[in-house]
């Protein structure tokens, strides 16, 4: 199984069960750098599922995932987690935020599990918050700021550490639709600033609509569905 | 507000308990079992005054030597009792030879017929040693054929060795001490006995600090599932419960539990009644029929621990402001008031302060004062310990990812931890206290025995006119036996009748002699003479005259009256220096070689045996035993120690040891259950940090950071309180204040112990929770 010429991330033949539950059943997938790629379908079709095994956080029961021509499967879990830290980033539909962290430190986290230092972390982490324009909320913790701004932190988290990979799950599922057109605005954005690829997983068709391209799972299945923005 | 209303409100919190499927019953199960425990310990304690008056009245029941010279002529209703307790290891042994004079005469209680000569009746525990592999030497000391089982009235603990041989010829040997001739059993005079203040004292100190931790464990066990609970009780808020009602549905959750947990802690206070009477601990069983709680105190846990829990939770709710729409406001709290919290501890001190002083000579300490004082002291440790712990972590600095989880955490949740510490902090403080006095007052119970056991490891008594010689013969053929000195002892007096003067006589071998006193020299026929040993006035009286006949008298050591002897004390008497013999004391008296003793006076005297063992032999002290029973059957060997302890501080030490392991355990059991609820409760943001490449490791020390702070200031506290109460109750006891320092640093270390096994324990469902997969959601 050869990946697409140029991709950066791709599966093929991807095959997932939850006990008798199939999740995946023969997906397939691939994404560019700078590139934004919604996967869709409904509730309970495996979108997530497909996320996570490209993500390295679930292994799959079969199939082939290869990042930048290395296979994730011949990669231990402290080498996937490595990956993860430093090459992928993350945002989940609740933001998942560390709720005794204020929001600065928040961001930084990812920054600090790399090592580097309190200060300098907190002030890369500065700078996203202002591009993501929640700079003002940096004092805050996560009990005390809006949905949408939360959201927005759970983004620059995401993207402080340069991700060449951004993984968004349902981002923009909690908010009202005024606020989630302004994060993806904010993260297709800065996603496309960094040249970094975004796997946006939503079953709206407005937020498939910052992608450049969708595909569609159903029962497990994916299809591509070519779409030029 | 109507109580209707009230009723309404809590008995939807009742259904709100067992409602939500699977989770809701798990929640419920976790606060019964939890509330359970207590309870059950909470009865256990109530039936502990009921268990020590039986086992004082089965005692009291089957007391048959009373150490008094009765002369009770043989009849149709006597029965002679001789004592022939024994030792196997380290397990005592009742034991009763019995002599049945006639028909009608007593049996002990839970004996159905007397035992003939060759036959034995056993205690049930008895009989599975006696049956076991091991105990072949003991076996060859209890010969019987075994004819019965002593039945529980005849018996104080489940676990008590005890039997009743068949005797004959006993009546030769009565003494009033060791052999008796009795009409009936039982106490015929008890003494009442004044307890000593300071054991009192430390009964009372034992109790509270032991159920102090319980009730702090209950508290903490009725708030199992508070979080989601909480989020729970916003959906209510929504669909229109207002603050007020909110809280009563939160206080009827919490009421099922209780009441839930006081049937667990029935069942598992039966079951644990059942197991008791199958267990010993320290040397100490009981019967279940021992375990009954007192009616009043069982009905009073059964109202205050639903009560409780109603007011623990309306008390805990009023710091969280459930908000409609799922909101649980989690803003940081106000701050924490110190005023309060302080009060009670030095309210607790000022209950024991008019006390101080007060030594064991100036009547009983007053109860209630006592018990108040602790129980604010140990109050105090609950209260105060919210406050530190706020204080300390709003101070702390930033260090790795690790702790700067753990900080944030304990900053916007420090009333959780403290919580959670609060139980061990409460049972090390009164531990350490408790130490602290034991330690001190110590010294008033435990002497240093005066036994000099470099020469002589035991010491057996022959039975008046049994044969010394051939057991000394006997002695020295046992395993492990390196030497044996032998003494004949008798005393005498200058008249047949009521002397006025008395001397002790030791008729031994030279050797023997020469660990008695200092002698000049010595061959067999020579007779010696101590006159300046402590407390002899009278030898230098009596060998002034020499020729006067003085008379060997048994009764002045037990033996029977009237059967005095003559001697005469001989012209050529030499003088022997004193040193201390085997027991500590100046021998003084008549030291004669055993030519010099006229066969007449052998009767007047009880032969003695001293023995050094070789104690690398194993098993020395039975065959040594076995020896003793095979030469005298009535004879009694005797273990020599180098320090002696007072039984009854011995019984309030062990009982501390037991409740304190009872506790800890029920606490860490608690810590444990609270942890893994609070990992749940995160489970999905922990996956989330997997997802984003932290590492197992880091999230780990996170954890362990959580719990380590807080325990570290818990125990910090709790030093200070121990320390505290422990030197205002020596002062009480008018001790000396001194600090056992490694007992200090073992009870931190216990409780230190119990957080770190908690925090292990809790790891493997940590790294379950922190796997990917807890991000699904479908």
């Amino acid at each position: 199984m050869t990946p697409p010429p140029g991709s950066l991330l791709a599966a093929q033949e991807l095959r997932k069960a939850y006990g008798p539950t199939v999740a995946l059943d023969g997906a397939e997938f691939s994404i560019h750098p700078g590139e934004v790629v919604a996967v869709m379908g409904p509730s309970g079709s495996g979108k997530s599922t497909l996320l996570h095994c490209l993500a390295g956080i679930v292994p799959p029961d079969s199939g082939s995932i290869t990042y930048n021509g290395r296979e994730l499967a011949t990669m231990n879990d402290a080498q996937r987690s490595a990956l993860r830290r430093s090459e992928f980033g993350f945002v989940f539909q609740f933001g998942q935020l560390v709720p005794e962290l204020t929001c600065v430190e928040n961001v930084a986290l990812p920054l600090r599990l790399n090592g580097t230092s309190r200060k300098e972390a907190e002030k890369t982490a500065l700078t996203w918050m202002e591009r993501l324009e929640v700079d003002d909320l940096r004092k805050k913790r996560p009990g005390e700021v809006s949905g949408g701004q939360g959201q927005r932190v759970a983004v620059a988290r995401a993207l402080v550490t340069n991700p060449r990979v951004l993984f968004a799950d349902e981002p923009t599922g909690a908010l009202d639709s005024l606020n989630g057109e302004r994060v993806m605005e904010l993260l297709t954005d800065a996603a496309r600033s960094t040249n970094a690829a975004v796997v946006l997983v939503t079953h709206e068709a407005r937020v498939a609509a910052y992608s450049d391209r969708e595909i569609v799972v159903r029962d497990g299945k994916s299809r591509d569905m070519e779409r030029v923005v | 507000m109507s109580m209707g209303q009230w009723a309404k409100d809590l008995g939807m919190g009742v259904r709100f308990a067992f409602a939500g499927g699977r989770e809701g019953w798990v929640r419920a199960l976790l606060t019964a079992v939890g509330v359970g425990l207590g309870v059950a310990l909470l009865l256990l304690t109530t039936a502990v005054p009921n268990m020590q008056t039986v086992r004082q009245e089965r005692e009291s029941a089957r007391t048959d030597l009373n150490y008094s010279y009765t002369d009770l002529k043989k009849s149709d209703r006597t029965l002679i009792v001789a004592d022939v307790d024994t030792d196997f290891r380290d397990k005592d042994i009742r034991g009763r030879a019995l002599e049945p004079e006639g028909p009608s005469a007593p049996l002990p209680p839970g004996v159905e017929k007397f035992p003939g000569v060759g036959e034995m009746v056993v205690s049930p525990a008895l009989k599975r040693l006696l049956e076991s592999d091991g105990a072949k030497l003991l076996r060859e000391r209890l010969p019987e054929r075994i004819v019965g089982t002593i039945g529980e009235s005849g018996l104080i603990g489940s676990h008590e060795l005890a039997f009743f041989r068949g005797g004959d010829g006993l009546a030769p040997h009565i003494d009033g001490s060791r052999v008796a001739r009795i009409e009936r059993f039982g106490d015929t005079s008890p003494v009442e006995t004044r307890t000593d203040p300071v054991l009192i004292l430390l009964v009372i100190v034992v109790f509270v600090v032991l159920l102090m931790p319980v009730a702090v464990f209950i508290a903490a066990a009725v708030r199992f599932g508070g979080e989601r609970r909480d989020r729970r009780l916003a959906a209510l808020r929504l669909v229109g419960s207002d603050s007020r009602m909110t809280r009563r549905i939160a206080a009827g959750e919490a009421l099922a539990g209780a009441v839930l947990g006081l049937v667990f802690g029935t069942v598992f206070f039966l079951i644990g009644r059942q197991i008791a009477g199958s267990v010993e601990v320290f040397d100490v069983s009981v019967f279940p029929s021992y375990l009954n709680p007192s009616p009043a105190l069982a009905l009073l846990v059964g109202l205050a621990v639903p009560a409780a829990a109603v007011l623990v939770t309306l008390f805990a709710m009023r710091g969280v402001v459930i908000e409609p729409l799922g909101v649980v406001r989690t803003a940081k709290p106000s701050r924490r008031r110190l005023w309060w919290r302080l009060l009670l501890p030095l309210g607790g001190l000022a209950m024991l302060w008019p006390m101080i002083g007060q030594g064991r000579d100036n009547g009983t300490f007053n109860e209630y004062l006592v018990i108040g004082g602790v129980l604010l002291l140990l109050i105090g440790v609950t209260t105060l310990l919210p406050w530190i712990v706020e204080a300390v972590v709003a101070r702390l600095g930033s260090g790795g990812v690790a702790w700067q989880l753990a900080v944030r955490r304990l900053q916007l949740s420090s009333g959780t931890a403290a919580r959670m510490v609060n139980g061990v902090a409460v049972a090390v403080a009164g531990a350490i206290a408790l130490q602290m006095l034991f330690a001190g007052v110590e010294s008033s119970y435990t002497k240093q025995s005066r036994y000099d056991t470099q020469r002589a490891q035991m010491e057996v008594s022959l039975s008046r006119n049994a044969p010394l010689d051939p057991a000394v013969e006997e002695f020295r053929d046992t395993k492990g036996v390196q030497q044996v000195y032998a003494f004949a002892e008798g005393y005498l007096g200058e008249r047949r009748k009521d002397p006025e003067m008395g001397a002790e006589m030791t008729v031994g071998d030279c050797a023997s002699l020469r660990q008695a006193a200092e002698l000049p020299s010595c061959r067999d026929g020579d007779i010696f003479y101590v006159s300046n040993s402590e407390y002899d006035e009278d030898t230098r009286e009596l060998v002034k005259q020499p020729g006067r006949t003085v008379y060997l008298d048994p009764s002045y050591d037990g033996g029977p009256p009237r059967q005095e002897i003559a001697w005469t004390v001989p012209q050529d008497l030499k003088k022997a220096g004193t040193h201390e013999d085997f027991m500590g004391r100046q021998r003084g008296g008549f030291l004669l070689t055993p030519k010099a003793l006229p066969a007449a006076a052998a009767p007047a005297l009880r032969g003695q045996v001293y023995l050094k063992l070789d104690r690398s032999v194993p098993d020395v002290y039975d065959h040594v035993r076995n020896t003793s029973t095979a030469a005298d059957p009535l004879s009694y060997p005797m273990t020599w120690f180098s320090t002696q302890t007072a039984d009854r501080y011995n019984t309030i030490r062990t009982g501390l040891f037991v409740g304190a392991v009872c506790v800890l355990a029920l606490i860490g059991a608690s810590l444990l259950v609270s942890q893994l609820e609070q990992l749940r409760d995160r489970k999905k943001l922990l996956s989330s940090l997997v997802a984003f490449g932290t590492r197992r490791r880091t999230l780990s020390l996170s954890v362990l950071w959580q719990t380590a702070i807080p325990i570290a200031l818990g125990l910090l506290l709790s030093s200070v309180v121990g320390l505290t109460l422990g030197a205002v109750l020596l002062r009480m006891t008018d001790t000396p204040i001194m600090v056992a320092w490694t007992s200090v640093l073992s009870m931190l270390g216990v409780g230190a112990g119990i957080v770190l096994a908690v925090t292990l324990l809790s790891l493997p469902p940590l790294l379950r929770l922190m796997r990917p997969d807890g991000l699904r959601t479908e």
